[in-house]
């Protein structure tokens, strides 16, 4: 049976010892870790802490110097790491601050294995931009739907809060996205949403993208009246949105 | 370098589960403690929010004061221009005064 002094790296064996308290959680993740390579650990090491920068170059130097296996690096590094947060999330350890840090040091690593999905006929489901509307700095919301979709496979351009129709015009063109999602919190700025589908039509590519609203002030009736394609009341719900409207695209192209 | 499809789906489907339930807490959580709040009780918001207090060391991040025993979302003021406004009369009322 494997034991935590069978883990070489220290933050790794400190977050066990100190955060993962129930008995057959702790004996899953010393069981991983303990057949995991100690650059493996460093890897999951720097996603428990959120350090962007360190998962990026040590990710990259796992495939490019080491030639560790793409899937090795997302089950030993990136996964395992995003296991521990997850853990210490549920039991309130860390914050949604946290996790959303968490999130973004395991996306650098991914922005690795991504050229690599590509070369192997693996495509990300679809292309969403995602801001908060213009007047409006409230991101959580948004940003917990980003971390959702890009989980899914959704290839996500994040263009912040206070997000002006013509940044969110120039990021559809950009990136040839098909769905735009746009995000608001406050009953004043909601009529922004409305505001940027209006400038999407003077733009002539409302017909070209999908729409999707969310936010505490709005409601499906909101959502349709604005002329919305859809709303979505969480990011779980988020992601079954932008699966069910890139099917849409799909089934519209077809036809 | 490539990847097994079925291989890579079984990963994708692992780091969903561990999303979803992150999502699933946090809304949960959302309900009395602000999102912004992080684990040292430090603001992360780009906005502005009653419970906010200077740190104790200058150039920390703001402290968040709140308690998370209630909805702390009426405290906040997300709207720059309204609250550039009140900064503006604030400043006025200032000056009035002195």
């Amino acid at each position: 049976m494997a034991e935590l002094s069978d883990i070489k790296n220290e933050t790794v064996r400190q977050e066990i010892e100190e955060y993962i308290q129930r008995e057959d959680e702790r004996a899953e993740i010393v069981s991983l870790y303990s057949r995991t390579s100690p650059l493996m650990q460093e890897i999951a090491a720097g996603i428990i802490g959120g350090k962007n920068k360190l998962v990026d170059e040590l990710t990259r130097r796992a495939l490019n110097d080491e030639k560790i296996d793409a899937l090795v690096i997302m089950d030993d590094g990136l996964i395992a790491g995003m296991a521990i947060v997850g853990i210490k999330f549920r039991e309130n350890f860390i914050f949604v601050p946290e996790v959303l840090s968490c999130a973004r040091a395991m996306k650098a690593g991914m922005a690795h294995i991504d050229p690599i999905l590509s070369a192997s006929g693996v495509e990300p489901l679809g292309r969403v931009v995602m801001g908060t509307v213009k007047g409006d700095m409230h991101d959580i919301g948004k940003n917990l739907c980003i971390m959702m979709l890009r989980g899914a496979g959704f290839e996500v351009f994040d263009l912040g809060v206070d997000t002006s129709p013509d940044e969110f015009i120039d990021a559809v063109e950009e990136h040839d996205a098909k769905i735009v999602g746009m995000s608001a919190l406050l009953t004043t700025t909601m009529p922004n949403m409305a505001k940027t589908i209006e400038a999407f039509i003077d733009a002539d590519i409302r017909d070209d993208v999908k729409v999707m609203v969310g936010g505490a002030p709005v409601t499906p009736d909101f959502a349709l009246e604005m002329d919305a394609d859809s709303y979505g009341d969480n990011a779980v719900e988020c992601v079954e949105i932008a699966k069910k409207l890139m099917s849409e695209i799909k089934s519209e192209t077809r036809g | 370098m490539t990847i097994d499809g079925s291989e890579l789906e079984k990963r994708l489907a692992r780091i969903r589960g561990i999303f979803v339930d992150i999502s699933q807490h946090a809304e949960k959580q959302m309900q009395l403690r602000c999102p912004y709040k992080n684990a040292q009780c430090q603001c992360t918001a780009k906005f502005g929010c009653r419970y906010q207090r200077k740190p104790t060391v200058g150039g920390d991040p703001l402290l968040c004061s709140h308690d998370d025993q209630f909805d702390f979302r009426s405290a906040w003021e997300s709207d720059p221009e309204s609250r550039e406004k009140m900064r503006h009369q604030l400043r006025d009322i200032r000056k009035n005064r002195y």
